[in-house]
C-alpha cells in the first residue's frame, strides 16, 4: 500500500474521534420484516384494538420510496425508524413492520398525483408519447388518455409542457387520481 | 438443516446499496477512494460496482489503489448510456450487487459508481436505497441553478473540488446557498476529496441514513 494512502488513513481515522456519528442519538426503532398487511384479517383485528388507545403509528411513504430496502424515517409519532429489509422484501400500502402488544407500525403510501394529457391526434399523440419519454417521466397509458406521475414540483411538469398546451397539441383532463 | 439456514439468510436484511452518480470527471471514484478508509476505520464491511461505457477502467483503479481487496471490486461495462444501465434497466447493476453480495456475505454496504452522465441522471430505486449526485466547482457555479434531476433528487448532493472555487471564479458560498434552494430540503455537503476534507461528514451520512448505526 503507498505511503500516501497509510497517511491519508491515519488523518481520517483521526478526524472520526470528532465526528457528529460520535455523539449520542436518540433510541431508533429497528425495523426488519414486513410482518403482513392491515388488511390481513388476524392483523387487522389486533390493529383494530390498538388503534382504539391510539398505539398505531404511522410511517408515510411517497409510492416511489416503497421501492427501497432501507430507509431512516420517523412515524407520525415521531419515532425514529431503522427500516432495512431483505432485498426479497417489498414495502406496500399497510405494510406492517411492527406489530406488539403495546405498540404497531403501519405504512401509509401517499396517493400519486397523475397530470392527464389528451394528444390532439394521432400526431400529436406520437409527439407527446416522444416527449415524454425523452424527460424520463414515469406515464400510464388509459385509453387515448396518457397519465404523466408527478414525482417532483407540478410546476416543474407544466413548465416542460407549456408549448404543448398552448398550441393545443395537448390538453389538460384531469390532475388527480390514486395510482 | 441447511434450507432452513439458507431462509435465514434470505430474510436478513441486505446490504445497504448506495448510488454515486455526477458529470464526467466530478469525482465520483475519488469520493470512493476517500470514502474507504473511513469505513473500514468504522468496521464496514464493503464493496463495489463500477459502471463505465466500453472498459473497466473505474474498476481497475479501485482495484490498484491498496484501500479494498480487490475481490471486492466488480466493473460494469454499460455499452450504452450510463444512465440507462442504473435507472431505465439496471438488471447488470442489480446482478453485479447480488453477486457480491453472495460471495462476500456478510456485506454492509455497495457503492455503485455510475459512469459519468448529465444533470438529468438519476437511480432506479428498484437498484440502490439511496444515491448521491456528485458535481464540482469547476463545472461551473452555475450548476444548480440549471435544476437538473440528479441535483435535485438526489438524497445527498455533493459539491467536490472546493479548493478549486478561487481559481475558477466561483463564489462556493452561493454555489451551495442555490443548490440548498433547489432540494426541498434535502442536504447539501462541500468536499475536497483530493484531501479528504468533507468526506467525514459523507461518511456520517451514510452511517445514518442506510447503515442505521445510530
Amino acid at each position: 500500500m503507498p505511503k500516501a494512502r497509510l497517511s491519508f488513513n491515519r488523518r481520517a481515522a483521526a478526524s472520526l474521534a470528532s465526528a457528529p456519528h460520535a455523539r449520542k442519538l436518540p433510541a431508533m426503532l429497528r425495523l426488519t420484516q414486513i410482518l403482513g398487511n392491515a388488511t390481513d384479517p388476524d392483523i387487522a383485528e389486533r390493529l383494530h384494538a390498538l388503534e382504539h388507545d391510539g398505539r398505531v403509528e404511522s410511517i408515510t411513504l411517497d409510492a416511489a420510496d416503497t421501492a427501497r430496502k432501507r430507509l431512516r424515517v420517523a412515524t407520525d409519532k415521531g419515532t425514529d425508524c431503522a427500516i432495512a429489509l431483505a432485498r426479497s422484501e417489498s414495502l406496500a400500502n399497510g405494510a406492517v413492520l411492527l406489530l406488539e402488544e403495546d405498540r404497531a407500525v403501519v405504512v401509509r403510501m401517499r396517493e400519486t398525483v397523475w397530470l392527464a394529457l389528451s394528444p390532439r391526434d394521432l400526431a400529436a399523440a406520437l409527439d407527446l408519447g416522444y416527449f415524454c419519454g425523452n424527460l424520463h417521466w414515469r406515464v400510464r397509458f388509459e385509453g387515448s388518455v396518457l397519465k404523466v406521475a408527478l414525482d417532483g414540483p407540478r410546476e416543474s411538469y407544466m413548465a416542460r409542457l407549456a408549448q404543448h398546451l398552448a398550441d393545443g397539441r395537448a390538453r389538460l383532463v384531469d390532475e388527480r387520481e390514486g395510482g | 438443516m441447511a434450507e432452513s439456514a439458507e431462509a435465514l439468510v434470505a430474510a436478513a436484511p441486505s446490504a445497504a446499496r448506495v448510488g454515486i452518480g455526477g458529470p464526467v470527471g466530478s469525482g465520483k471514484t475519488a469520493l470512493i477512494e476517500g470514502l474507504l478508509p473511513l469505513f473500514a476505520a468504522r468496521g464496514t464491511s464493503l464493496a463495489i460496482v463500477t459502471n463505465d461505457l466500453v472498459t473497466q477502467e473505474d474498476a481497475e483503479r479501485l482495484q490498484r489503489s491498496g484501500l479494498i481487496p480487490p475481490e471486492r471490486v466488480v466493473g460494469v461495462e454499460a455499452g450504452a448510456c450510463p444512465h440507462t444501465v442504473i435507472r431505465e434497466d439496471p438488471t447488470l447493476n442489480i446482478e453485479a450487487a447480488d453477486l457480491l453480495e453472495e460471495q462476500l456475505r456478510p456485506l454492509d454496504l455497495i457503492l455503485i459508481e455510475s459512469g459519468g452522465d448529465n444533470l438529468a441522471s438519476t437511480f432506479s430505486l428498484d437498484l440502490v436505497d439511496y444515491w448521491m449526485f456528485v458535481i464540482d466547482v469547476s463545472g461551473g457555479g452555475d450548476i444548480p441553478r440549471k435544476r437538473g434531476p440528479g441535483i435535485v433528487r438526489a438524497d445527498l448532493l455533493i459539491v467536490n473540488k472546493s479548493d478549486l472555487a478561487p481559481h475558477v471564479g466561483v463564489d462556493l458560498p452561493l454555489m451551495r446557498k442555490e443548490a440548498e434552494g433547489v432540494r426541498a430540503g434535502r442536504p447539501v455537503l462541500v468536499t475536497n476529496c483530493r484531501t479528504g476534507e468533507g468526506l467525514d461528514r459523507v461518511a456520517d451520512h451514510l452511517a445514518h441514513d442506510v447503515l442505521m448505526e445510530s
